[in-house]
């Protein structure tokens, strides 16, 4: 047990004689029945094996915060570094600010934020590993960062920035709210560093000694709808209706009148400038979910296409099934997808983890996306060694591969779409995504046998009709990526939140790449069109196809870097140098972050370290493994 | 495990393994925190956290102390001596022998050629008590220079030059407790939140419990300036005007202590006759502060049943700087509030032993408060230490901010450094590179090698840190507190008193002098020393400290001997009637004429200049500056601008700006923010080669402090990938 020292000051104490029976969202506080079997059990902090004796044990706990008394002052998340020993560049805790009004009646409002340890944990929803947990004891979301593979989906999801994903040991951790310190009666360490006397803890509801408030909103802070955070805040002091952010988000809060709460507005403070940032577009570290993403896509259309194609009708497509074509196609479209799957593993923090991306099944659509496109590919894989034997045995079980390729596409597809839907990210969370995701299958998916057909045909003359079939098709995926597009910029500009700061980087900050992809866009629609119908057989449909072949790439390539670099969550605000992802930006391009101690470590890749695999699979026997497996379903 | 898991998962959580907690005191800044310093099995140094029932910090500490701990590991540490004849040439690492045989030998040559006061020395408020009593007994009794002064000329010289002038002595007389019984705050030119975070902590939890007006006079929007009730946004460099304006009103109003006057001090008529001068319409004018706003506030101060003031380098770091501390002492004695809870006049101090060199360094003076001017002060010292009261000079020497103009002059030719980093601290610092060039010898006494001024020296001593020794320091509130050794020091470094003592061995006047080597028998001397004195520590033990977690002097021998245990704290000065300093026991009011001789912007220089700490950086950032987690929150220099300011010069938040002033430039990292006005900047003071590559730093007629925060400067666009480039250059750590 954690020792309490002799002579704790009193304010180190957690206070709690009372607390309410049911949270402001409706969820009952004591978080389990009397008898519950969740009850009576250690922790076992570090394999200690005794149990506190906290009298509010099972009651959920939250952190408070009165915002009118944070000075900025750093101990917080400091204790909390110290405590947990946390490398200098992330951090559990972390103060930033807005401000507001104009000298000297000015204002900062200092933000001291953690981990909420939500009613609704999106972090543990998400993480396919199972690393998260939610405990009964206090109401902890605690993270493991022996499991956790380092894939980072809790980083987009949380609203709050909480869960820390670490560049250099390739792994997430987060706070862990003191249950150490909280099993002997002392607040966490965070609390008991304050010296502003604005952060507090205890049950949640609770309202401190000398404080009279209770909100779950305050500008900068998220919306509490999406997680159910429980945290709650006094901030008294007027404030001015609009408050800005010192860090190189697009964003400032905004309230029409006094005691409306604030809302996320575009703050359009890097000026209208048009650049291209190419560099940063295509260099930036989601450059492997990009590469993923489309090859994918483009993988999953094709082979719908030369699987159903034929079964709705298309009889054409069933060229793509003669000799030459399609032993190539379906090597062709096995090299990408291995292609796009090897990319997707190697970007994580552990890629010899990459075992227990269906761990989560339950909850994770993560995991489902991770099991869906790996059935797709055993799919594409047994297909396609099997298809080409033109023996009875292996044609059937080739349809069986194809049809378990076919369910795998579809499921994979989907919660690939699903995952981006995330509330606390609102440029992903628009039916775009989907229509976007729809649109790679049907403009890659046809690019891909198009090319193939077109390069080894033995006949360009016998494979036109499919030709033509694959242009339209790709007509078909530019329209609605075209479409996707208008109503997404329509409704960024309109719904003027963080997805507004989105699109104002897109047309400033990106703003010459972005009506790059958009020209392109409408060019391959009439160059496919006129594909389709000039055909290949003289020389300009073949100049046609090299230029379309090229256009849908760039666009492709920009489109999706950009779904990707301009996405801004609504995270917590930062500082000027701490969570300011501009200087984070600035530190890495001029060499500052070389210095430890400027707080800023790179971006890296991971080693596939074989040897802990290895060692995994020796340490764990087969009864354990398969145990391992049912987990997956029991959860 | 509510969900999530079926089974539950072992917590891990982070364990140092610490196997004892060793007692010491924060060695930042003067808040004189108690702190705890967890060591793990290997003996080393893992964890910080403040004492839980020390008065002063009860339990808490800042960001910097939280990982003082990660010192003793820090990067840049000197090793060995280094010496090299030219600062052209190359270090070679040296023995400690042939150092400091060298080292004397240099002394003494330039002594001889030149005369004993062309060899000076700067120290610091940095190290321990006992190394400072040491020095300087080695430095007044052995070498004999007058040119021997501390860096708190650039912090404290102001508070205790005004506080010599009003209370015939230096000393603050309130303490933190005062916090808990005032009705009203005056804080001139300090930011507690950011500078004193504890002491501020300690402001919080009074006013939590009690709501009492707090008056910020400070020209930038701080956090503590966000809390006041009123917040006096001054014009840089006018708070004696503000003062006297206050005063007149309170003059006129009847509002002073007459009883108080009159029992405790002398001069009043002058006084009243100059303030008059300052009706508060006149003075608006020039202060910037309305003629409403200093009636209401002088009428709060002057009402409150008890008021106190605090000040900081807002006042000390002026050409008036003196003047100020004599304007708020003059306040308080108008109104009575000096020597009773929660009335009194409070500087809040710098470093974490400005205190202990103040008292004991013999800088200024002779230890315990002594003067040179002063000939049974003379005779005293002379007689304790074993030397010829005649040796030593009659009068106090030259200043720090003066030893670099005498060196420009060639009138001093050795400089030894202890524990200070001129290169970044002092104003104007092209011109003290200038300066150093000119010595025949520097000798530079640090913990790090790698601190700027290391550029200059021609023998560099390796220092041990903090706990690497063992001595006390005396903080804000006149609390002795103890530090105790946690570590050997670093390779081959050695601690202060060390190398004073050995340093002492070569020379044949400390011969028949007694240098004594364990830091209890030098605290025994300074006991002594205080008996009678305003600062009596003699009933004080390194033992007793540290039980009591600190006491505040005077403690006296007879208390201690009659059983009468030192106070938690609330321990204040001039409690009683005509007890200050001065041979009559009265205060001195002192009238203060308003001379106005700043640098102002004007069309060339169109802002302001004005400087800062930060809560994550101590100082020249030799220390805070290789702790990730203190660093991290400003690694590179930066300067809050306000916005419409930068609309009309086309200077954009976050990015590169090359700030010009009449001495130089520095290239910063622009913070657009309201908390500056539209014609005034403001840069951290912390880096090197920064902001006091462009401050002026005219001097103080009476304490010498330099004026960092008043000064003009222009803003010029700069190539952003240059600029990038150059302030990366500039940061080695």
């Amino acid at each position: 047990m954690y020792k309490v020292r002799e002579g704790e000051p009193s304010y180190a104490f957690l206070k709690d004689s009372e607390s309410q029976e049911k949270s402001r969202y409706g969820q009952p506080i004591e978080l389990t029945v009397e008898d519950s079997a969740l009850r009576g059990e250690s922790l076992t902090i570090n394999g200690d094996g005794d149990i506190g004796e906290n009298p509010n044990r099972y009651k959920q706990h939250g952190f408070y915060l009165n915002a009118d008394n944070c000075i900025g002052c750093h101990a917080c998340e400091s204790a909390c570094s110290e405590k947990n020993d946390v490398p200098s560049h992330i951090a559990f805790r972390s103060v930033g600010f807005v401000e507001g009004g104009t000298y000297p009646n000015y204002q900062r409002i200092n933000i001291s934020m953690a981990c909420n340890h939500c009613e609704d944990p999106v972090c543990l929803k998400g993480c396919p590993t199972r690393a998260y947990t939610k405990f009964a004891e206090y109401g902890a979301v605690l993270q493991d960062p022996d499991i956790c593979f380092g894939c980072g989906y809790c980083t987009w999801v949380c609203p709050y920035n909480a869960p820390q994903l670490d560049p250099v040991k390739g792994e997430v951790s987060k706070c862990n709210m003191c249950v150490d310190r909280l099993e002997v009666g002392l607040k966490p360490a965070c609390v008991s560093a304050c010296l502003g006397n604005a952060l507090d803890f205890g049950v949640i509801e609770n309202i401190p000694e000398n404080r009279e408030q209770a909100e779950t909103e305050i500008s900068g802070f998220p919306r509490a709808d999406i997680t159910r955070p429980n945290i709650r805040f006094q901030q008294n002091k007027p404030t001015e209706h609009e408050m800005t952010r010192t860090d190189s988000m697009p964003v400032k809060y905004h309230r029409e009148h006094y005691g409306e709460s604030f809302k996320a507005t575009v703050d359009e403070k890097q000026g209208h400038e048009k650049y291209w940032n190419f560099k940063k577009l295509l260099t930036s570290h989601e450059i492997a979910h990009v590469v993923f993403t489309l090859c994918t896509q483009a993988t999953m259309g094709a082979f719908i296409l030369l699987l159903l194609g034929t079964l709705v009708g298309v009889e054409s497509l069933a060229l793509l099934k003669t000799p030459v074509v399609f032993p190539v196609l379906l090597a062709v479209l096995v090299i990408i997808c291995t292609m796009g799957l090897y990319q997707l593993n190697m970007h994580l923090g552990k890629p010899h983890r990459f075992y227990r991306g269906f761990y989560n099944l339950k909850l994770s659509p993560v995991s489902r996306e991770i099991a869906g496109v790996s059935l797709f590919y055993l799919g594409l894989l047994g297909y396609s060694s099997l298809a080409l034997f033109e023996v009875a045995i292996f044609q059937w079980l080739a349809m069986v591969f194809a049809w378990l390729g076919v369910l795998g596409a579809l499921v994979g597809g989907y919660f690939m779409y699903k995952l981006y839907r995330i509330p606390a990210r609102p440029f992903w969370d628009h039916w775009q995504t989907g229509s976007a995701f729809v649109s790679a299958a049907l403009i890659y998916g046809a690019l891909v046998p198009l090319m193939v057909t077109v390069l080894v045909a033995p006949s360009w003359i016998a494979v036109q009709p499919v030709i033509a079939v694959l242009a339209w098709v790709m007509v078909a995926g530019l329209i609605i990526e075209g479409v996707g597009h208008v109503f997404h910029a329509r409704d960024m500009k309109k719904w003027g939140n963080e997805g507004a700061g989105s699109y104002y980087w897109q047309v400033t900050k990106y703003g010459k790449s972005y009506w790059l992809r958009n020209g392109l866009l409408g060019l391959a629609m009439l160059l496919a069109a006129g594909l389709a119908l000039i055909g290949i057989e003289n020389g300009i449909g073949l100049v046609l196809l090299g230029v379309l072949t090229g256009m849908v790439l760039v666009t492709g390539a920009i489109g999706r870097s950009l779904f990707f670099v301009l996405v801004i969550p609504t995270t917590m605000p930062g500082a000027f140098f701490w969570k300011n992802d501009g200087f984070v930006e600035h530190a890495r391009e001029t060499g500052l972050a070389e210095m430890e101690q400027v707080g800023v470590a790179y971006e890296r890749h991971h080693k596939f370290k074989t040897d802990e695999l290895i060692a995994t699979i020796k340490e764990h026997s087969l009864l354990a493994m398969v145990e391992e497996a049912k987990n997956i379903l029991k959860g | 495990m509510l969900f999530g898991r079926h089974q539950k998962n072992p917590i891990k959580i982070a364990d140092k393994g610490i196997e004892k907690w060793s007692y010491s005191t924060c060695g930042y800044c003067s808040t004189g925190c108690s702190i705890e310093i967890g060591i793990n099995k290997d003996g080393k140094p893992v964890a910080s956290r403040g004492v839980a029932d020390a008065d002063v910090n009860r339990g808490k500490l800042c960001v910097k102390g939280l990982f003082e701990h990660e010192l003793f590991e820090s990067s840049g540490r000197g090793k060995t001596p280094l010496l090299r004849n030219s600062i052209h040439d190359d270090y070679q690492e040296s023995g400690w022998d042939g150092a400091l045989d060298k080292m004397a030998a240099e002394i003494n040559r330039i002594q001889e050629k030149y005369g004993p006061d062309s060899f000076a020395i700067v120290s610091t408020g940095q190290i321990l008590t006992e190394g400072f009593y040491t020095l300087g007994k080695l430095a007044r009794g052995v070498i004999g220079t007058n040119n021997y002064d501390g860096n708190t000329t650039l912090c404290m010289a102001s508070a205790v030059s005004g506080y010599k002038r009003s209370f015939g002595s230096d000393g603050p007389p309130g303490c933190y407790e005062d916090f808990e019984h005032t009705e009203c705050l005056l804080a001139w030119g300090s930011n507690l939140p950011e500078q004193h975070p504890i002491i501020y902590w300690r402001f919080k939890e009074a006013r939590e419990k009690r709501q009492f007006p707090l008056i910020v006079i400070d020209p930038r929007v701080t956090m503590l300036a966000q809390y006041a009730d009123f917040h006096l946004c001054i014009t840089p460099g006018t708070d004696v005007v503000l003062m006297n304006a206050m005063m007149q009103v309170i003059l006129e109003e009847g509002l002073e202590d007459r009883a108080y006057l009159e029992a405790n001090t002398v001069g009043f008529e002058a006084l009243a006759a100059e303030v008059k001068n300052y009706d508060p319409v006149s003075a608006s004018r020039i202060c910037g502060i309305d003629e409403d706003t200093i009636r209401t506030v002088a009428r709060i101060y002057a009402k409150a049943g008890s008021a106190m003031s605090i000040w900081c380098m807002g006042i000390n770091q002026s050409t008036h700087g003196s003047d100020g501390v004599v304007g708020i002492n003059n306040l308080s004695l108008l109104t009575g509030n000096i020597g009773k809870p929660g009335g009194t006049s409070l500087s809040i101090t710098g470093q974490c032993n400005a205190m202990g060199t103040r008292e004991w360094s013999s800088c200024s003076g002779l230890p315990g408060y002594r003067l040179l001017e002063n000939s049974q002060d003379r005779e005293d010292i002379g007689k304790f230490w074993g030397v010829d009261p005649d040796f030593f000079p009659k009068k106090r020497g030259l200043t720090q901010t003066d030893i670099f103009p005498a060196i420009e002059a060639g009138d001093i030719k050795g400089l030894w450094l202890v524990g200070t980093n001129p290169m970044t601290s002092m104003p104007n610092t092209s011109r003290i590179r200038k300066t150093l060039e000119k010595l025949e010898c520097c000798v530079v006494q640090d913990s790090y090698v790698d601190v700027e001024t290391a550029q200059y020296a021609h023998i560099f001593l390796p220092a041990a840190i903090w706990a690497e020794k063992e001595g006390v320091f005396t903080n804000t509130e006149r609390r002795v507190n103890i530090i105790r050794k946690i570590k050997e020091p670093y390779a081959q470094s050695k601690t202060d008193l060390h190398i004073f003592n050995a340093l002492a061995k070569r020379f044949k006047r400390a011969e028949k002098m007694h240098f004594p080597h364990h830091f209890d028998d030098v605290f025994d001397e300074m006991r002594e020393l205080s008996k009678g004195r305003l600062v009596d520590i003699s009933g004080l033990t390194h033992d007793l400290i540290e039980a009591h977690k600190g006491i505040q002097w005077p403690y006296t021998k007879e208390q201690s001997e009659n059983g009468e245990l030192p106070p938690k704290g609330g321990k204040r000065l001039y409690v009683e009637s005509a007890t200050f300093s001065y041979p009559d026991g009265r205060a001195k009011l002192i009238p203060l004429p308003f001379v106005d001789n700043n640098e102002k912007p004007d069309k060339e220089y169109p802002f302001w200049l004005n400087s800062g700490r930060l809560v994550e950086h101590f100082h020249s950032r030799t220390r805070t500056g290789k702790i990730a987690n203190n660093n991290k929150f400003s690694p590179t220099p930066f300067m809050e601008m306000n916005p419409d300011a930068a609309v009309a010069l086309g200077v954009k938040h976050q990015s590169y700006v090359r700030v010009v002033s009449r001495r130089s430039d520095a290239v910063v990292l622009v913070m657009l923010t309201q908390r500056v006005s539209r014609d005034m900047v403001f840069i951290p003071f912390h880096f090197f080669d920064c902001v006091n590559r462009l401050t002026l730093g005219l001097l103080d007629p009476h304490s010498r402090q330099p004026a960092f925060k008043q000064g003009a400067v222009r803003i010029e666009q700069i190539d952003q990938v240059l600029a990038a480039r150059l302030n990366k250059e500039a940061r080695e750590f």
